[in-house]
């Protein structure tokens, strides 16, 4: 799964996910995307589940690329542990995703085994989400 | 050669956020010719008229004639801008052409022959590096694509702009280094790294197991942490 190295702290505050997508929201690499239409903290797991759903409904042709990349740590506290007492530990990475970002891009495969794939990868994730082709592809 | 296409558009007099949001509420598309050492115009263009431009995937390398109320103009639209969410056009920018201008332009690249690809055969995967090449060419003749041909490519091999027919009249922005448009990956490294990541997720598993034993403070946390680095 994807994780940070390092890191310069080890928690962090929780924040709002405000706005949409600045950057990252054309297809860079592949022909086909999946983009965000909601805001959502997308963890690990998450990424790490789409991206097998993907690659196993592509039988291993073509390629996947990941745009998103899990860089906040969310902490949690203990069960049965009373309020207060300092934050808990680290539990898992999580990546913030902003309406308008591309998460996903798949090239080297027909479009139907392509949308297949992403429609795939989509359940996994907890945003609504939305398939994006290359202009003059669709 | 793409053939002159004909857009109509209207002046917008008031410019500013909430002009141009009254214009987009109103179907249109806001949009500004400059360029050609003329001042520049503010324009405002029919929605599905430039969408429909915008699908072909070659809008930002044709040369439109605008009919600005009657007044007609050779433009190339330089920069379109799209919704984040919902990937419809916001605004357009056009730079007028003047008689016999050269102008810079990204054409699309398109692969052929990949049915007698060796490589693409066993099973390789196309790796496009560039699906646009930018190159100078003149406002009569932009070429609609440019023609990679992958006929006998291997896993491994990699085709340079060297390779590539390129029309006689243009020329290449890029001319310090023979860069790579595509290569021809295998899978066989990609496959190594799924196995890897199964062994890896069984024993993570594993180890969080043991993670929900030790949760009673901080401490455990911060060991389970650890031993999954």
């Amino acid at each position: 799964m994807l994780q940070p190295k390092r890191t310069k702290f080890r928690k962090a505050q929780k924040g709002r996910i405000k706005g949409t997508a600045k950057g990252g929201s054309s297809l860079n690499f592949g022909s086909y995307g999946l983009k965000a239409q909601k805001p959502a903290r997308i963890t690990s797991r998450q990424i790490e589940a789409a991206r097998r759903a993907m690659t196993r409904q592509m039988k291993r042709v073509g390629r996947v690329w990941i745009r998103i990349f899990p860089d906040v740590p969310v902490s949690k506290k203990p069960t049965e542990v009373r309020m207060g007492k300092g934050k808990g530990a680290p539990e898992f990475w999580c990546a913030k995703v902003k309406p308008g970002r591309i998460m996903f891009e798949i090239d080297g495969v027909s479009d139907v085994i392509a949308r297949e794939a992403l429609r795939l990868g989509a359940a996994k994730l907890p945003v609504k989400t939305r398939v994006v082709a290359r202009l003059g592809d669709n | 050669m793409a053939e002159f296409q004909e857009i109509k558009a209207t002046a917008r007099e008031h410019t500013g956020s909430a002009a141009t949001r009254a214009i987009r509420r109103a179907g249109r598309v806001p949009g500004i010719i400059y360029g050609d050492q003329k001042p520049p115009k503010t324009i405002s263009l029919d929605y599905g008229e430039v969408w429909r431009q915008v699908k072909t995937g070659t809008f930002l390398s044709t040369v439109f004639t605008v009919d600005l109320d009657g007044e007609k103009t050779r433009v190339i639209p330089r920069e379109l801008q799209l919704d984040p969410v919902r990937d419809f056009p916001t605004h357009v920018d056009f730079l007028r052409l003047g008689k016999g201008a050269r102008i810079a332009v990204e054409v699309p690249v398109s692969f052929i022959n990949e049915e007698e690809s060796p490589g693409l055969k066993r099973g390789g995967v196309l790796n496009v590096v560039r699906h646009t090449i930018e190159m100078l060419c003149p406002a009569e003749s932009i070429p609609d694509s440019i023609e990679a041909d992958v006929t006998g490519l291997d896993i491994g091999d990699s085709i340079h702009i060297s390779n590539m027919k390129i029309p006689d009249d243009v020329e290449l922005t890029i001319t310090d280094r023979d860069f790579t448009v595509a290569t021809i990956a295998g899978r066989m490294a990609e496959i190594i790294e799924e196995v890897v990541e199964d062994l890896e997720e069984g024993l993570e598993g594993e180890e969080g197991i043991e993670g929900e034993e030790g949760v009673e403070g901080e401490e455990g946390a911060e060991d389970g942490e650890d031993s999954q680095d």
